[in-house]
């Protein structure tokens, strides 16, 4: 059958292709990762060496005995955590008040809520910096921190997943006489899981990504988050390629690794993630 | 709304609900149950609102106030009208910054369209190793962005992969970020690196949510592959299009780190988008009153699409 027979081919085109294409996306991180292991002198060489042998191994401790990497991976952990767990928690029971509530100004607050969703960071981080500055957080982990706890996008999204849940459930839960605060956390939470995991990925992934806030309002080493020690680092060594790729590498270990271990939910986050910023 | 909702649930509440409220049993109603359901209410809201009127809502009027301000950080903001904005649009810098980031913007979202849809269109075929594939394909979709700005300031080095793949080519080798005209052109190129295989997700759950009877009936009519595209697939992927081509605007627009590694905005400003001339004249020249007036434009570019893309949002979820 001609059909079948031009089906298949355009099928295998289409795997070449993507396979081609796929290397082509590759290139730059294998590129990243064959550098790390380079001698400096053999950065450039051409042809491109994808495999260098024998691999420089030292470039490793020797990058990242440069500078206090593991305070900085610290902060990044301590950050990331602190700001999922605030924020999670927090738009979880905001999420329960809209969804399941009735209240005089429920709508204009639901809509207020959601108006601070278009707002750019670039907006902000004047007037913010000026409110850290006179909080006295700057050079501060609750600077670091409740700042960017502040999000509606969790809101919108517990709200849309609470709705979901059926009235009758929250109101059989209160006629048990399970408390408003019991019926919430023994009979709502444990039912919210699906959105609570998509939203800790989604803001644990920014907050460990984010660089724009950590970079104005830190200058204090000690304080520094990974992305900002990279830049650091990578503007201070910029001519010592092996080393910046080394510790680039290190960088993307554990977004790659969160990514593998939660695929699906990072995928389903994507299709949400248009509302954040 | 909800006030009238408010209304109808006190009076549909079980057992123990007050009446009706009237003004005189105001202090009854205020221990019945439904004013305890309405303060529960409040409580559950209230402290993620204090965060957001704190860090989101008093900042947004506070950039519209120092926007009218001339404030330097040391002496207290001076009240000065309207002549940030009035000093802007006479500011070629400004308007090249404007240029610039409408250049990124749109040089950079064009292309994703096109690209993302191909590249998802492939994927939706019964590839395979498909699912491998897709996984290695969206890598550069979640390195870190400093790794990212990183890793392409590496590829375009007048020594890297990005001219020796010109070299291969038997083309000659460009100065990339040091050029006035391929800067540009250069972060662009990273961005699609990035982006496209980002947007090829969001293609994708919308062509997987094509139900199979339109292709089989297709297939009945004798309808062929690119017909099938025209007439099929276009047709009932339009609100994934229509989303992608909003988010895509709107995520191009939020551009700073990459632009701040790779080139600072350079050369000759020839990179300096918006969100880069706001942090330089806040944070580099201390004018946070004009910042904060170049903020206003971009708060206002921003609205305009994120609002459009509620309306998608909305008319997806109808139907």
């Amino acid at each position: 059958m001609p059909a079948g027979k031009r089906a298949g081919l355009v099928t295998w085109i289409g795997v070449l292709l993507v396979a081609a294409w796929g290397l082509v996306q590759m290139a730059p991180i294998l590129w990243m990762v064959s550098t790390s292991l380079k001698p400096l002198n053999q950065v450039f060489a051409l042809p491109v060496q994808w495999l260098p042998h024998p691999p420089e191994w030292a470039n490793y401790p020797d990058a990242w005995n440069q500078f206090p990497f593991g305070r900085y991976f610290a902060n990044s952990f301590i950050v990331s955590l602190s700001v999922t767990v605030l924020n999670v928690v927090l738009a979880g029971m905001a999420g329960y008040s809209l969804a399941k509530y009735h209240y005089f100004g429920q709508r204009a607050l639901f809509i207020a809520i959601l108006s601070t969703l278009m707002l750019p960071i670039e907006v902000l981080m004047v007037p913010t910096f000026i409110i850290a500055k006179d909080l006295g957080w700057l050079n501060s982990y609750q600077g670091l921190i409740i700042p960017v706890a502040a999000d509606a996008f969790g809101v919108f999204l517990m709200r849309q997943y609470m709705l979901s849940l059926p009235d009758s459930l929250v109101e059989a839960a209160r006629i048990d006489g399970a408390g408003e605060l019991g019926t919430y956390f023994r009979i709502v939470v444990p039912l919210t899981w699906p959105a609570v995991l998509t939203l800790a990925i989604l803001t644990w992934r920014e907050t460990w990504d984010a660089f724009v806030w950590p970079y104005l309002i830190i200058t204090d080493d000690a304080l520094r988050t990974i992305p900002i020690g990279l830049e650091r680092f990578e503007s201070q060594y910029v001519t010592t390629y092996n080393s910046v790729m080394a510790i680039s590498t290190i960088a993307m270990v554990p977004m790659v690794l969160l990514f593998f271990f939660f695929q699906r939910a990072f995928i389903r986050g994507i299709a949400l993630s248009g509302l954040k910023d | 709304m909800r006030v009238l909702d408010a209304g109808t649930t006190a009076a549909a509440a079980p057992a123990g609900a007050a009446p009706r409220v009237r003004r005189r049993s105001f202090s009854r109603w205020l221990r019945s149950a439904e004013a305890r359901h309405q303060a529960w209410g409040y409580l559950f809201l209230a402290p993620m609102f204090l965060l957001l009127l704190v860090f989101k809502f008093i900042p947004m009027f506070q950039a519209l106030y120092l926007s009218l301000t001339s404030y330097d950080l040391l002496s207290p903001p001076r009240f000065v009208g309207l002549r940030n904005y009035a000093d802007l649009l006479v500011d070629p810098l400004f308007h090249q910054s404007v240029a610039v980031t409408v250049y990124y913007v749109f040089g950079t979202a064009v292309f994703i369209w096109v690209l993302a849809l191909a590249a998802a269109l492939v994927f939706n075929a019964p590839l395979p190793g498909r699912n491998f594939l897709r996984t290695v394909y969206f890598l550069p979709a979640i390195v870190p962005v400093v790794v990212y700005a990183v890793i392409w300031l590496f590829m375009f080095h007048p020594y890297g992969l990005a001219n020796a793949a010109l070299h291969d080519l038997g083309l000659r080798p460009l100065q990339w970020l040091a050029d006035r005209r391929a800067a540009m052109p250069g972060l662009i190129l990273a961005a699609l690196w990035r982006f496209v295989p980002y947007f090829m997700i969001i293609y994708l759950a919308g062509l997987q949510n094509i139900p199979n009877e339109y292709y089989e009936a297709a297939a009945i009519d004798g309808a062929a592959g690119r017909q099938v595209f025209r007439y099929v697939t276009l047709p009932l992927l339009r609100p994934t299009v229509l989303l992608v081509i909003v988010l895509s605007i709107i995520f191009m627009s939020k551009v700073f780190t990459n632009v701040l590694i790779m080139t600072g905005g350079g050369p000759g400003g020839a990179t300096r988008v918006l969100s880069l001339f706001i942090y330089q004249t806040g944070f580099q020249y201390f004018k946070m009153g004009l910042a904060s007036a170049a903020s206003m434009f971009l708060l206002f570019g921003t609205m305009v699409f994120t609002l459009l893309q509620l309306r998608i949002f909305r008319d997806d979820a109808r139907g």
